[in-house]
């Protein structure tokens, strides 16, 4: 029964996670999201260092009526790249985190998906899914 | 009475590109529309140019030579990243410019009660030296600046219910006390001027709505502001920019007003000609990019225009 309470980070996160890179266009990231089931991509710089997250809300985002244009340009902003839309400095969380403190957060901050991060480097990500397995796991009858 | 309604081929030409929203198709749906038995005793009118002394009372000489130059031979030119000319747009701005004023002529000398442009390119945007969104000519304000100068009124209004702020007919008269414009619009939205504290000289009313607006912060807003201002204008001549891309259905903004909202706004601002402006009012194409709901709400606006005159003579008859 309390078996979730003894669940980490690391215990539930998918690791080596797909990532890319700030340069990548929106249409190519339509593409992986069309791809795979992801939220969220982690956004790597030239060094491997995370410098974003880019959602599939950044990328609809994107497309919202603006001051600027009486029509969003649907095929420019394609061509954008992900560093236009990425979030910056993202909330990150450690592997070592209790996953009782993860639930917290995924709810408090209405967040899909957080980038585990350990010593810098980028080690994971975790998601709402990945969570909700781990509390079917330790429920399981 | 009479009703008159301008237009002209050459307006249906005028084609800015494949999938383009502001498209030939909506003048399609509005004749069929209008087409109609209900609207058998509308007069149609072949909407002629402007002349160059119409248009050069709004914008430069200079502007004019600028975009009739930039008119192509085949394809299309693009004056900015949403407006574009192909080889009939030269002569749809003009004659889209031009039937403002032909209705201005034939209501001033009383051929007819009100009119309704059904022309395009729309013209709201389009400032004295720029053509931006969708817009070459500022047709309503050359109307509206034709009706002072060639009749000598006194004062002129002109009521903006386009989901966009008209920018460019506000930066026409901004400075002018003879004219009073007046916009209901999203906010924010396209193209991001429109705010309540813009007010010229006491002459511009704005009234921004946020999103998901719909018919009871329209009616509330004319009730409380637009109406008002525009009865202590007391107005010789009523020009409406009507716009129909509030609507419910558009795909290009946020707000919800329904074909009812905009027959109720028409019969207000009717209301108000009727008792300051002799009934006069010509109403020009704006906007409106639901194919369906454009067709639709600009047949209850031309329905009220049509039945302006009984509604004059009813109100009249019941004040005596």
């Amino acid at each position: 029964m309390y078996e979730f309470l003894k669940y980490t980070v690391k215990d539930a996160m998918t690791p080596s996670p797909l990532t890319t890179t700030p340069d990548t266009l929106l249409r190519e990231l339509e593409k992986i999201f069309e791809t795979h089931d992801f939220n969220g991509i982690p956004v790597l710089n030239h060094e491997g260092r995370l410098v974003g997250m880019v959602t599939k809300y950044d990328l609809l985002k994107a497309f919202i009526f603006t001051p600027d244009s009486p029509i969003p340009r649907y095929g420019l902003i394609m061509d954008r790249p992900a560093s236009s839309v990425m979030s910056l400095d993202p909330v990150t969380v450690n592997p070592d985190m209790p996953l009782s403190r993860l639930l917290q957060e995924l709810v408090e901050l209405q967040t899909k998906s957080f980038p585990v991060v350990e010593n810098g480097r980028l080690v994971g990500i975790i998601s709402r899914e990945d969570v909700l397995k781990a509390l079917r796991r330790t429920t399981a009858a | 009475m009479t009703t008159l309604l301008y237009n002209h081929p050459v307006c249906m030409e005028h084609d800015m590109g494949y999938g383009h929203p502001e498209c030939p198709d909506r003048l399609v749906a509005i004749y069929g529309a209008l087409k109609q038995p209900a609207f058998a005793a509308l007069q149609w009118r072949e909407a002629p140019a402007a002349t160059l002394e119409q248009l050069t009372r709004v914008h430069p000489q200079r502007y004019l030579d600028r975009i009739m130059a930039a008119v192509p031979k085949d394809g299309l030119r693009a004056l900015d990243g949403d407006t574009a000319l192909c080889p009939s747009s030269g002569e749809a701005a003009l004659r889209a410019a031009g039937a403002a004023c032909a209705a201005v002529d034939e209501i001033m000398a009383g051929e007819a009660d009100n009119a309704f442009c059904a022309v395009r390119p729309p013209g709201h945007h389009a400032e004295p030296g720029r053509a931006m969104g969708f817009c070459v000519f500022n047709n309503v304000a050359v109307g509206a600046v034709h009706a002072r100068k060639v009749y000598g009124l006194d004062r002129v209004a002109i009521i903006d219910f386009d989901v966009h702020h008209g920018n460019g007919t506000q930066a026409v008269f901004e400075h002018q006390p003879e004219y009073m414009y007046l916009s209901s619009h999203q906010s924010p939205l396209y193209p991001g001027t429109g705010r309540s504290s813009e007010r010229g000289v006491g002459n511009i009313v704005n009234l921004p709505l946020p999103p998901y607006s719909g018919s009871e912060e329209i009616r509330n807003g004319w009730a409380t502001l637009l109406a008002p201002a525009l009865r202590a204008f007391r107005p010789d001549f009523i020009f409406i920019s009507a716009g129909f891309d509030a609507h419910r259905l558009d795909p290009l903004a946020q707000l919800s007003f329904t074909e009812e909202d905009y027959a109720w706004l028409t019969r207000e601002i009717l209301a108000i000609a009727a008792e300051f402006s002799k009934g006069r009012v010509v109403s020009t194409l704006e906007g409106g990019y639901s194919l369906s709901a454009l067709a639709a709400s600009v047949a209850v606006h031309v329905k009220a225009l049509m039945e302006a005159p009984a509604l004059a003579a009813q109100a009249a008859a019941r004040i005596a």
